[in-house]
């Protein structure tokens, strides 16, 4: 006879073995709950994981390429700035030229004119050479040293590189950290390429010296003051669209990292109503199996001998 | 013929009394995992006839035949099987969780990924010392949590090495009690309490030794297991009273083998096939990890060859060692990080080395190996969970099955408590009854 029987030790191991597995889960549930994120190890969901993992990467760097960018910017509105006092200063150099024109002036007021000239000339290389946040020459390009250096003859010498450096700012954007001087001050004169601060160190020794004509020279400086000027304008132009480049490219930051958000909240934040809803249900599964098992427990037929 | 009915009322009452002592003994081992329900056989006990008596009815009661053990070898056989292929993926499973752990927690990617993040800082400003002293910061914690996750392997690798040595040792003592239960087996005779009891030891020693290796066994008329390592045609480990000594050998390369009398064996399932594949998988872990490490050491070290420092001269190594083992900064400051490529002028800000670093490590670098690790692992780790489940279910079910045939059920043994305290009284009554006829005879005058 095939005498098929409950045997009670392995009825106490089962029910034991249901209940623990039904506790493992609630206590499960329980972490999400409190801890907020749905995975505990990467082997609890590996796509899920596996993105999140990039997610976090992308989110860093990102990070770091918004602090970039915003100090890119920083320094942008610092060359402008140093850009747009440069043009004032300028502007001045174009009313002393056109004072100078004036044929009535004596040599002595021309030289005294010149003086101021060359008081503007140090003023300007004095503005470009305004460093950034980090220390380094705004218009010096990719070079660490000031932009532009004074040789024992007065005479302002460019030392920086040819062109400015360019910064990442992610997602494969890039954008160009500054103009160097040259770019901002050369302009082609009336006497052929040249740059501002040569000019008007020329115009300023030919005032100062009286035997020369003070007054020819200047008049004939009057065009290229035009000239230098629209090449101040231009660099501060392309500056302004450089910042509004880069703001366009913060605002897009801004957006990738609400939609790198809200993607992690999705794969890896519990949700907490169905999970709240899912631990209720097994603790009520998991009452109902305790109250079950003490009834049967207590079922023993020695209790009727 | 009222003596016979005595008799007949005293084999009745003592057959009762040794089914009562079987119950009892049930009772007591209600909860002994090893012990398989016992059963009383009894038997008729009539004169057979002779010459001249044929036609006789002369009864003489009831004899105890034996005692009965209830068991399926089917089922045996299925729950060790079952066992055994659950112990290997346990083993396995635990083991891979315990790497996964501790590479995760070493914090690989993470360190991986700020390394990126002080390069992608410095390109801001590549002559500020703060930032060169972060990016060398960076790379130093790299370099520790590469060695942070190699110990963690190691140290699961010798904990399943250990453990695997000790289970060897366990199987030889199962294999020699084994042998030892076979000799008993030959001299208990059949229907004997010691039978019954060699017998639950022997299936013990045998579910036992199935944990931690897959076997087959054979038994014999008298009970005598003969058991082969792995399938049908396996080495023998105990064949009659003689048992073969496993020895396990730990391999240059971290991974472990086995040999049987001198002879090379796969245990093919129980804890020892899951520390040896475990064992395989962890040396492949950690060399998946050296070449992550490699390839950055490779990556930084070439970029910093191909640059200028800011002082201008070529960049030297950041990185000393081969891999993940022996990963190390050998870069003494962070005024040796080479931004600038070759030919620039001393204190240039040209990042272009620096870029070209920062797009070798970003594009299919080391970054991209490292979360391919985790993810193969993480993945290999799900599924394998999923086995596991599966294995446990029908592990489980084994188990139960078998428990349903041998084990004790506690209503029964108290119906049978009832059961044979009547037939007890029974007896007892017939007794009486025999010595009433008697007295009525006596009685007679």
């Amino acid at each position: 006879m095939a005498n098929i029987t409950n045997g009670t030790a392995g009825f106490y191991q089962r029910s034991v073995n249901e209940m623990a597995g039904l506790r493992r889960g609630a206590e499960n549930l329980q972490t999400q709950i409190s801890t907020g994120e749905r995975l505990t190890a990467a082997s609890d969901d590996p796509v899920a994981a596996a993105s999140l993992r990039r997610l976090s990467r992308m989110d860093r760097l990102a990070e770091v390429d918004s602090a970039n960018a915003s100090r890119a910017r920083n320094d942008l509105q610092i060359a402008d700035g140093a850009l747009q006092t440069m043009a004032n200063d300028f502007a001045r150099a174009r009313e002393l030229a056109i004072y100078a024109a004036n044929g009535t002036l004596s040599a002595d007021q021309r030289a005294l004119i010149g003086a101021e000239l060359a008081g503007i000339q140090n003023s300007l290389i004095t503005s470009i050479n305004t460093r950034g946040i980090g220390g380094n020459a705004l218009f010096a390009g990719q070079g660490d040293g000031p932009a532009y250096t004074v040789d024992a003859a007065g005479n302002a010498l460019y030392t920086g590189t040819a062109t400015a450096g360019t910064l990442s700012l992610g997602e494969g954007l890039t954008v160009t950290t500054g103009i160097t001087g040259p770019e901002a001050l050369n302009f082609v004169g009336p006497g052929g390429p040249t740059d501002i601060l040569t000019f008007i160190k020329g115009l300023a020794d030919t005032l100062q010296n009286t035997a020369l004509d003070g007054a020819a020279a200047a008049r004939s400086s009057l065009s290229g003051f035009d000239e230098a000027l629209e090449s101040l304008t231009r660099a501060q132009t392309v500056i302004g669209v450089r910042v509004a480049w880069i703001e366009t490219v913060q605002d897009r930051q801004t957006v990738s990292s609400e939609a790198r958000a809200q993607e992690t909240a999705d794969q890896g934040e519990v949700d907490l109503a169905t999970t709240i809803s899912n631990l209720q249900q097994m603790l009520t599964v998991l009452g109902a199996s305790q109250a079950g098992f003490v009834r049967i427990g207590q079922l023993s037929l020695f209790n009727s001998i | 013929m009222a003596t016979d009915l005595i008799n007949i009322g005293q084999t009745g009452a003592n057959a009762a009394r040794s089914a009562l002592s079987v119950t009892a003994q049930n009772i007591a081992n209600a909860n002994n995992p090893g012990y398989s329900r016992r059963t009383i056989e009894l038997a008729e006990v009539t004169a057979t006839g002779g010459v001249g008596l044929m036609g006789d009815s002369r009864m003489s009661g009831v004899r105890v035949d034996g005692i009965g053990r209830s068991t399926s070898t089917f089922l045996q056989v299925e729950a060790r099987r079952t066992g055994s292929d659950l112990a290997r993926a346990e083993v396995q499973l635990a083991g891979l969780k315990a790497a996964e752990t501790s590479i995760e927690q070493a914090g690989v990617y993470p360190a991986l990924v700020e390394f990126e993040a002080g390069l992608a800082a410095l390109a801001a400003d590549p002559l500020s010392a703060q930032l060169r002293a972060q990016v060398l910061e960076n790379a130093r914690t790299l370099s520790s949590s590469f060695s942070l996750a190699v110990q963690g392997i190691d140290s699961t690798a010798g904990q399943a090495r250990f453990a695997a040595s000790d289970d060897v040792s366990q199987v030889n003592v199962l294999t020699a009690e084994i042998a030892r239960t076979n000799a008993g087996l030959a001299r208990a005779q059949d229907g004997s309490v010691s039978k019954a009891a060699l017998l639950d030891q022997r299936d013990t020693l045998l579910a036992n030794l199935a944990q931690r290796t897959g076997i087959t066994t054979e038994f014999d008329a008298a009970g005598r297991a003969t058991v082969r390592l792995g399938g049908n045609a396996g080495p023998l480990m105990v064949s009659g009273e003689v048992s073969d000594t496993l020895a396990l050998t730990n391999n240059a390369d971290g991974t472990i083998s086995f040999t049987l009398g001198g002879n090379p064996v796969s245990p093919g399932a129980g804890s020892l096939a899951g520390q040896a594949q475990l064992l395989d998988r962890l040396g492949g872990l950690r060399s998946e990890l050296d070449l992550v490490a490699a390839g950055v050491i490779a990556r930084v070290n070439n970029a910093q060859a191909n640059g200028v420092a800011p002082d201008g001269s070529t960049g030297q190594p950041v990185f000393s060692g081969t891999g993940a083992g022996d990963i190390a900064v050998s870069l003494a400051s962070g005024a040796g990080i080479a931004t600038a490529p070759a030919g620039s002028p001393a204190n240039s800000r040209n990042i272009g080395n620096l870029t070209a670093l920062q797009s070798s490590l970003a594009n299919g670098g080391p970054t991209s190996a490292m979360d391919g690790l985790l993810f193969a692992l993480s993945s290999e780790i799900s599924s394998r969970s999923v086995t596991r489940d599966a294995l446990a279910t029908i592990a489980g079910s084994a188990a139960s099955q078998l428990s349903n045939e041998t084990a004790v059920d506690l209503d029964n043994e108290a119906a049978n408590l009832i059961r044979y305290q009547q037939a007890f009284q029974a007896s007892g009554r017939v007794i009486q009854t025999a010595a009433d006829i008697f007295d009525t005879i006596l009685g007679i005058r």
